[in-house]
């Protein structure tokens, strides 16, 4: 049987969602309406999405730095944003989203992590929002992350990657970039994504090393936290969560290697140590005995 | 779109919402112990939809009119309605990682194309006449009708389930054509997934309750008051002919080569034999 107070809740919910419509503020998610010329900045959540909306932003908007504040109305996030809203933009568009494989979406730059440290990250962001208290131990929640207990509707990390990878991995409106080679190298990674957003709807974007460098500079991690002071109690993503911690972290390749414990890193290897393997991650538990999740044929 | 029905859509959709009759769909709440059958479209789910209510209900016969409450589909009622109906779902969705248990059903994507040729122009959305070898151009490239294109075209529908769940606990993959050639043997193996012991009474019943022609009395009688045809042409029937193969026969040589040189290397994979490579040994 129903509570009161849960019919209560549901007659304020059905309110709400009434009130969004009526207003046209609705939204978009799943829903989001989807041109043919729209490019999809897709990840798992925490592998360096929001980075990767500033290294876009600032190379597609070279005349004014990108900032937590117009953002969502440059590389708007379809979690956050209403269709109408969206639908508004100039074309072509580009949407930041953490679904796992969706057929309609025309052309994606999909970003993907290790996730060892994908967990780390995922970690602090789920004590960020309250999701989990402060004494929660690490140990307790990878297997949970491994479980995609939270944000259930994206799958777990490897679901999420490897759906794309294996329905779009060779198509050629598809790029895939590692968070890693991004950090390390970002010249030809961009390099990379300007000749992609070229062939795919975008028209002459300055690539020239100088419009490169600068694009790096003002999404460096150290702008973005300074931003993030600023801003962060404005910003949709940030505006209810802890202030105490912060959404931009370490952003750094390889922390799990000193702050995850043994038998997490050993935990995460095992279930998906082969699709790990594929993208370049190498094994650190030499007792990981990868389960084979994923047949070589189906990968690009 | 006109102004008037613009604003139709919008007040009906306005509706929905507050009375909490938006229909579930991809937003669907999914719980640790539901089943999912999940299939493209018209490729024996409506079926599939009797064979394993008949085998779960035992003293209801699955019919159109009982069967939104007993294998109920997630695009006809609210999430709060399912919420307390039978957790064995129907689906067509791509790819969703929560559901824990599938049951996913494949046909050959050339009888797909007919039946769903003929589904169009009974709702409408094809006139009398169109042309099958454009609507194939349009099925392969998933440019149908919105809420299926929305699921991508046939082959991805069938390798983001296969590719990612294949071989995974919870997972059951069934083939329309061995599902009708030997319903009996199938329904077996695929009783456990649904919670059921298969007896061969049981698996007899269920089977027998589910044949073409009880489906086809049924619509005749009940196609006014079922969601999914009433309204639409009654001339063409939903239950068509229930065959494999039937493609043959209503496909021209060039749409079956189109389908097959799109997604040849899925359907062998799943066991179609091409004609394409028929002619190709032959030659």
């Amino acid at each position: 049987m129903t509570s009161v107070k849960e019919n209560v809740q549901r007659a304020l919910g059905a309110l709400a969602a009434t009130g969004r419509v009526l207003t046209g503020r609705q939204i978009a998610g799943r829903g989001a309406t989807v041109f043919q010329d729209d490019v999809f900045l897709v990840s798992y959540p925490r592998s360096g999405n929001t980075w990767a909306r500033f290294l876009l932003g600032n190379l597609l908007y070279q005349n004014s730095p990108v900032t937590f504040s117009n953002i969502d109305s440059r590389i708007p996030e379809i979690y956050f944003n209403p269709d109408r809203s969206m639908r508004a933009l100039p074309r072509p568009r580009m949407l930041k989203s953490h679904e796992s494989f969706q057929p309609q979406y025309p052309r994606v730059i999909y970003i993907v992590r290790d996730p060892r440290d994908v967990a780390i990250s995922f970690y602090h962001h789920n004590l960020k929002a309250r999701n989990i208290p402060d004494d929660y131990p690490m140990e307790a929640f990878v297997p949970r992350f491994i479980a995609a207990e939270f944000d259930k509707k994206f799958g777990s990390w490897r679901d999420n990657v490897l759906s794309w990878i294996t329905l779009r991995g060779d198509s050629p409106n598809f790029l895939m970039l590692r968070y890693e080679d991004l950090k390390r190298d970002p010249l030809p990674m961009l390099r990379k994504t300007v000749a992609c957003l070229e062939r795919n709807s975008f028209g002459n974007i300055d690539a020239s090393d100088e419009a490169l460098k600068r694009t790096i500079e003002l999404s460096a991690p150290e702008r973005m936290r300074a931003l993030e002071k600023q801003e962060a109690a404005s910003w949709v993503l940030t505006k209810k969560t802890r202030a105490d911690k912060p959404f931009v972290r370490s952003a750094i390749a390889g922390g799990w290697k000193t702050q995850l414990a043994p038998e997490s890193v050993a935990a995460i290897e095992s279930a998906w140590g082969d699709l790990m393997v594929h993208l370049g991650y190498e094994l650190a538990s030499a007792s990981a005995d990868p389960k084979l999740t994923v047949k070589q044929e189906v990968l690009p | 779109m006109t102004q008037l029905s613009r604003i139709r859509t919008y007040l009906g959709a306005l509706g929905s919402i507050l009375l909490g009759r938006n229909p579930a769909g991809r937003n669907l709440t999914v719980f640790p112990g539901d089943t999912f059958i999940v299939s493209y479209f018209r490729s024996g789910s409506t079926w599939s939809r009797f064979l394993f209510g008949n085998l779960i209900h035992e003293d209801e016969a699955v019919t159109f009119t009982n069967m939104e409450r007993l294998v109920p589909i997630i695009y006809n009622q609210p999430d709060r309605v399912l919420r307390g109906l039978p957790r064995l779902l129907k689906s067509h969705e791509c790819f969703d990682p929560r559901y824990p248990r599938v049951i996913y059903i494949v046909r050959d994507p050339r009888d797909v194309a007919v039946s769903f040729y003929f589904y169009n122009l009974k709702v409408g959305v094809i006139p009398s006449g169109y042309s099958m070898d454009q609507f194939v151009q349009r099925f392969i490239s998933a440019a149908v009708v919105g809420y299926a294109d929305r699921v991508g075209c046939w082959e991805d529908h069938v390798l983001s389930w296969t590719r990612l769940r294949q071989g995974k606990p919870g997972f059951e993959f069934v083939r329309y054509e061995d599902l009708l050639a030997n319903p009996e043997k199938e329904l077996t193996r695929l009783a456990a997934a649904v919670g059921i012991d298969p007896t061969p009474e049981r698996i007899a019943r269920a089977v027998h309750l589910s044949s073409v022609s009880r489906m086809q009395s049924l619509e005749k009688k009940q196609s006014k008051d079922w969601v999914v045809t009433k309204g639409t042409r009654q001339d063409i029937p939903f239950v068509r002919e229930a065959k494999a193969g039937g493609w043959r026969g209503k496909l021209s040589p060039q749409a079956v080569a189109a389908i097959e040189n799109a997604w040849g290397t899925t359907m062998k994979e799943v066991g179609y034999e091409l004609v394409t490579d028929r002619e190709l040994a032959k030659s």
